[in-house]
């Protein structure tokens, strides 16, 4: 009978101590000189943090650096699940955070990040992109790559045509539009690429007016936002037009202007890696400003679309490392960002890089065009708006709203049913903020 | 007296054994569920949460995106579980037949989808479809279109992909369990009818759906709580889009929650429905099965 009882009770702890063993593997390596960094675009962000690792070995050799890709949505879900739960094994030093999203981290998780107001100075960077990772005079981050707009066209196409380089300066939707027209009668190409659950083309065009899905205050602004009703009438012009290649992922949207499909590319500076790594066409591209939409006195010829920024996590364990790396080299090198003019056409948004000799130089692949010249340019003009915390949850409403009125809804009455949608869902936020 | 003592024992020795799992499962599934409940009534970003009553509730009934998943996630409840169901009957009477030839051949390959990954599928089937994909060009080569069909941007096929999807992903797996059910079946039933001059679809209608009726009543109920909680799908075929055409509540309880600034309450509100749904369509189904017992 004993026996049988040691048996019992032998099984029934290796059962739980079994258990108890799988959940005992995570090795805390916390050495003190390791910092690691996450960021995503292999083509773009990853090749910027590997030569700032490079840069920073020859200043500290002491400190290993590791660099991790993820896409950004993973770096997104991965931020939320560990941060809302306080649990920071595993999260890194140092993460790419994009501009649309920072609000909403820092709302929600202020405590989490290192200010870097004693590394960096607001004034070193361009003002739009400050706006949005300065909290109370404090900023926590340091800006990265600008996201000024351009349209990437083929210039082979447009003179096709008839149509020459100097029609597409001064743009304006209208007259794209018509340009598109042409080039998909004589040659059968489509003007751009859209993604029926991407609505970024109207977010620039926002932008381009100076206004957004909210207000200065963060609050729902879109039942009576003369601009996004403006954004929605050019896009479904754009759609009407039949010039139109729907793509539904970024495989896909890279995949068309590479292989010819789409004649023209119209989103942020950092796409140009992508635009360039197709060889063959080589010479036949140019840049031009984003276009503006006549109709609207407010709209100019530029705007922007994307862009991010490198955030400290203190509570991760390296915070002063962290720091330092960020210090010696994005918020301050110019030598650096000169080095990534070349390697992956980066517009830098700190104000100092304007001087890198790099920026002033033609690039072969755009028929000689000083791109980065423009770039700086319209970046001065973008016009600051306040992005908010929830743009991805309210672009995720308007693309259903959008999608209706393309269908014929009426554009009033479906804004007005969003705009109560979106309240509902804000409003929490609104009060949590002040 | 003797007896006794023994059950007793047996008793005991028998909690010892239950006890871890119970703990694991009152740990790890019923206190979360209680605490998401307490969750619902919350609101606020991140882990600043206050309460705030039954305003997530209320907030269920103005959200458009939340009605759409929902009506999608029905959509596909009422449209693809009764087409799965009788593809897997017919499927599996037909192998049932003894005359068949390669019938391990047959099964294997019916049943081999299942035991392939969601998401490996999932992707698989996205290149499948894409506007230039193997599909469209196979579809164009035949005359059977003129132009590519847009899968997976257009609001109709995208919706129409899914149902597809998970109609190719579950047939086999609902097919094992009502060939198995016919196992059991005697053979000298089907002879009488063969006797009697029934016809196949007559033996069917009235000898394999009877039969098989406890067992249809199991994979429905499964089916049903299967596609409430339908996920890999919506994110990985379609991303939930074009403009949330097909995102099911599930996909939506995680952009809630890892898409946009994480909003647990609202989240956890939203679960709840899913909760109260496999309930109540459970609970119906479990009556309909019993009615003519």
């Amino acid at each position: 009978m004993r026996i049988k009882k040691l048996i019992v009770f032998l099984l029934a702890g290796i059962t739980i101590l079994s258990l108890a063993a799988c959940s005992d593997t995570g090795d805390n390596n916390n050495s003190s000189d390791k910092i690691t960094i996450w960021a995503w675009d292999e083509s773009f962000n990853i090749k910027a943090v590997n030569k700032a690792a490079e840069v920073y070995a020859e200043i500290n050799p002491d400190v290993e650096v590791e660099v991790v890709t993820m896409a950004q949505n993973d770096i997104v879900a991965m931020l939320n699940i560990s941060l809302s739960s306080g649990a920071y094994d595993g999260l890194p030093d140092i993460v790419l955070i994009e501009d649309y999203r920072v609000q909403g981290y820092l709302t929600a998780y202020q405590n989490d990040f290192s200010v870097m107001t004693d590394i960096a100075s607001a004034d070193d960077f361009a003002e739009y992109k400050t706006g949005v990772n300065v909290i109370d005079g404090k900023m926590y981050g340091i800006p990265f790559d600008s996201g000024v707009a351009a349209v990437f066209y083929r210039l082979d196409l447009v003179e096709e045509t008839g149509y020459a380089q100097a029609d597409m300066e001064d743009l304006t939707w209208d007259k794209y539009i018509e340009i598109g027209k042409a080039i998909k009668e004589k040659t059968g190409t489509d003007l751009l690429t859209l993604d029926p659950s991407e609505i970024g083309q109207i977010r620039m065009m926002l932008q381009s007016a100076g206004a957004w899905y909210t207000d200065e205050d963060g609050n729902a602004d879109i039942a009576d936002n003369q601009a996004l009703k403006d954004a929605i009438t050019t896009y479904k012009k754009l759609i009407d037009a039949g010039i139109v290649k729907k793509v539904s992922d970024w495989n896909q949207f890279v995949g068309a202007f590479n292989s010819g499909e789409a004649a023209s590319v119209p989103t942020g500076c950092w796409i140009s890696p992508s635009v360039t790594s197709a060889d063959d066409q080589s010479g036949k591209w140019a840049v031009a400003p984003f276009p503006r939409m006549a109709e609207n006195p407010d709209s100019i010829n530029a705007t922007s679309f994307g862009g991010s920024g490198w955030y400290v996590l203190k509570n991760v364990g390296n915070e002063e490392v962290a720091k330092d790396f960020l210090k010696e080299t994005f918020a301050s090198n110019v030598d650096l960002m000169n080095q990534l003019v070349e390697e992956i056409n980066l517009v830098s948004t700190l104000t100092a890089a304007g001087e890198a000799e790099n920026y002033s130089k033609g690039v072969e692949f755009y028929g000689g065009q000083e791109i980065f010249k423009d770039f700086a340019a319209w970046t001065e003009e973008v016009t600051p708006v306040n992005y908010g915390k929830d743009t991805y949850y309210i672009e995720d409403m308007m693309t259903e709203a959008v999608q209706r009125i393309l269908n014929g809804a009426d554009m009033d009455k479906t804004l007005s049913d969003c705009q109560t949608q979106v309240e509902a869902a804000v409003a929490k936020g609104g009060r949590k903020s002040k | 007296m003797n007896k006794k003592k023994v059950m007793e024992s047996f008793n005991r020795q028998a909690w010892i054994f239950i006890i871890p799992s119970m703990l694991l499962i009152i740990s790890f599934v019923f206190y979360p569920m209680i605490q998401a409940f307490i969750t619902s009534f919350q609101t606020g970003t991140g882990t600043n949460l206050s309460v705030n009553g039954i305003d997530n509730y209320k907030r269920l009934l103005t959200d458009t995106t939340f009605r759409k998943a929902l009506f999608n996630t029905l959509l596909y409840l009422f449209v693809q579980v009764p087409i799965m169901i009788i593809l897997a009957l017919v499927i599996s009477s037909m192998l049932n037949n003894k005359k068949l030839k390669f019938k391990g051949f047959y099964r294997t390959a019916i049943f081999l989808p299942c035991v392939t990954s969601l998401v490996a599928y999932s992707i698989i089937f996205k290149s499948l479809f894409a506007a230039d994909g193997f599909v469209n060009a196979i579809l164009m080569k035949v005359h059977l279109i003129s132009e590519p069909i847009s899968w997976i941007t257009d609001p109709v096929w995208a919706k129409i992909l899914i149902i597809v999807a998970i109609t190719w992903r579950w047939v086999g797996y609902n097919m094992v369990f009502y060939l198995s059910g016919l196992q059991s079946v005697d053979d000298a039933v089907y002879e009488a009818a063969d006797i009697d001059g029934a016809s196949a679809f007559r033996k069917f209608k009235s000898i394999t759906l009877p039969m098989l009726r406890p067992i249809i009543i199991f994979t429905t109920i499964n089916s049903t709580i299967g596609t409430l909680q339908l996920f890999d799908e919506s994110k990985n075929i379609t991303g939930g889009g074009p403009a949330n055409a097909t995102i099911t509540i599930s996909h939506y309880i995680y952009n809630l929650l890892f898409k946009y600034s994480p909003d647990f309450g609202y989240a956890a509100a939203v679960s709840y429905v899913i909760v109260i749904m496999i309930v109540v369509l459970s609970f119906i189904q479990m009556k309909a099965g019993d009615k003519n017992d």
